[in-house]
């Protein structure tokens, strides 16, 4: 992982790595709950610097994160015999959509600027919602290569993006 | 005397942008505005259906309003949940309910109260949603409140369609237009797009102009088989419905937002017998500028990728082809999810629409979405002929 990406916002706070050092934009409340049945396969993997997302057990499809049954082949979750599997997948991806958040909940975001946060389309083929691994003031294109890297709330460590290509194209405010 | 289910009364509180009485006690007023309008009794009432923000509220809205407004025995109470479409949905159950001899008069309510004592609607949102599941992901990813989301549907849409701000710009302009001539809005201020551009951004490409007005506030409507005599309010035929919940999966290769809507609004219209041509206004949910933009193409009004256009040249605005969001929407007018819609097609069809009263308005479509676009509800009503 590099030590940094992308510019960062004005008054950025501290490095990532930093003993002691809290998560660049959200403060410990935002942590996810680790425990939750439902994700923590995910934040296990996180933990070991893998990304993990559910497949359906029967056809190998990719399936949505809170879901237990396949829409592809109908296989389900029966009890004893899970239809679904949590398997590492590539870090690779592509930016679907993405956001600048000016919008800051004060206690809740202690970054000091704009934020992104990034639809990213994974080649797993996963979607999952993300913000950047480091520091960063600005939206990555559509379409834009990105690699999976990780950031920690509080003492939960979560996927997180990486671009790779930073914006070429400065968006005016009026055409 | 017993008739078709129609909806016979309607009650509306102040839209306040301030703190102040709970969803409790703004449900009560509507409830009595509601039946003071279709000169009825709760005696009358065998029916209550009740619907909330979904969300983390203390004070959310349940069926214990039945006996705190003071409500005798009923024959159908529930509180129904379809996310943001549930008020539209409160009208098909009640139809159904009537149909079935279930119920006779069935009052249908929604309550929301996000903004308290020093605390901002936004705040309310942004503090919302736990730290399960994906959505305890995404918003130790820095997802609060719901802005963020539609604005990555937003920046996506723009982004297939070709579009700009300017697109938005128009679905905001447009709604402020309608809003001026609404009493029941509470952003009457004339705007320009001067005025949106100045706008604060609160997550790219959505500034604050393009989100919808949260208020503290409720909407009550009737619908009944029985028809009091002497009553000045002409009653408003359900004459279609259709719901369609898709079950589209975010996966890589899909869109974010087509499918469903469509199909809602041609079971209704088939139920109605009637086309998109003989529509005189389209109330449809706008929670954000951009759910106006998808859901004009979805809803068939405009091909894939021409929504924008479309709306820049007018279309929607006062005096357009297509009168969209009569009262403001709930961008220029008021936040109470379903209720905006339908509230403001009963006015217009009523002939209660004041300055903003299109004329003639004799068959409207009312839509709800919920979720991220994932649940579509329609209705098609229509002033019963003289």
């Amino acid at each position: 992982m590099t030590a940094t990406q992308g510019a960062a916002p004005q008054g950025t706070v501290p490095e990532e790595g930093l003993s002691g050092a809290g998560d660049w934009l959200v403060a410990p409340d935002l942590a996810p709950d680790a425990a939750d049945p439902v994700m923590a396969p995910l934040y296990a993997a996180a933990a070991r610097g893998a990304l993990a997302l559910p497949f359906c057990a029967a056809c190998g499809a990719a399936l949505e994160l809170e879901q237990y049954v396949c829409d592809a082949c109908g296989a389900s979750a029966e009890i004893g015999t899970p239809g679904r599997e949590w398997r590492d997948v590539p870090l690779v991806g592509t930016v679907h959509a993405a956001t600048l958040v000016h919008r800051r909940e004060p206690g809740l975001i202690v970054a000091t600027g704009p934020y992104p946060v990034i639809d990213v389309e994974l080649t797993s083929g996963h979607r999952l919602v993300l913000t950047t691994a480091t520091p960063s003031g600005q939206a990555p294109e559509i379409g834009a290569p990105v690699e999976i890297a990780f950031r920690t709330v509080g003492a939960v460590t979560l996927p997180a993006v990486r671009v790779l290509r930073p914006p070429q194209v400065i968006r005016t405010t009026r055409e | 005397m017993s008739q078709a289910p129609a909806i016979t009364g309607l009650g509306m509180t102040e839209m306040s942008v301030t703190a102040g009485p709970d969803s409790y006690a703004l449900a009560t007023e509507a409830v009595a505005a509601a039946l003071a309008d279709a000169g009825l009794d709760r005696g009358d009432v065998d029916g209550l259906l009740v619907g909330s923000s979904q969300g983390v509220r203390e004070d959310r809205l349940g069926v214990a309003l039945a006996r705190r407004a003071g409500f005798g025995d009923l024959r159908l109470l529930e509180h129904l949940e379809i996310k943001g479409a549930t008020a539209v949905a409160m009208v098909t159950r009640a139809v159904l309910a009537i149909g079935a001899g279930m119920a006779r008069t069935v009052l249908c309510v929604f309550a929301d109260a996000p903004i308290g004592a020093g605390k901002a609607a936004g705040s309310t949102y942004a503090q919302s949603g736990g730290n399960s599941g994906v959505r305890g992901l995404e918003r130790a990813s820095g997802v609060l409140g719901s802005v963020p989301t539609f604005a990555l549907l937003a920046s996506r849409y723009l982004h297939v369609s070709g579009g700009s701000e300017a697109d938005l710009c128009a679905v905001a302009v447009a709604a402020r237009a309608w809003a001026t001539g609404s009493p029941q809005a509470v952003n009457r201020k004339p705007l320009d797009e001067d005025g949106y551009y100045a706008s604060r951004m609160i997550s790219t490409p959505l500034r604050v102009l393009d989100c919808a007005r949260p208020v503290n506030g409720a909407v009550a409507v009737i619908v009944s088989s029985v028809r009091p005599a002497g009553r000045a309010a002409p009653a408003i035929e359900i004459r279609g419905m259709g719901a369609v919940h898709p079950m589209r999966r975010r996966r890589a290769g899909g869109e974010s937002w087509f499918g469903g809507g469509g199909q809602a609004v041609d079971d209704a219209l088939a139920m109605a017998g009637t086309s998109r041509d003989g529509l005189d206004v389209v109330e449809l949910y706008d929670p954000f500028s951009i759910v106006t933009l998808c859901l004009l193409e979805e809803y068939g009004f405009c091909a894939t990728g021409q929504a924008g256009k479309f709306v820049r040249g007018g279309g929607i605005a006062p005096g357009g082809e297509l009168p969209v969001n009569t009262g403001g929407g709930q961008l220029s007018g008021f936040y109470l999810q379903g209720m905006t819609p339908l509230a403001e097609a009963l006015r217009q069809l009523r002939g209660d629409g004041g300055d903003r009263q299109v004329p003639g308005a004799q068959t409207a479509l009312v839509t709800g979405i919920g979720g991220r676009v994932d649940h579509h509800e329609a209705l098609i009503l229509a002033r019963a002929a003289a």
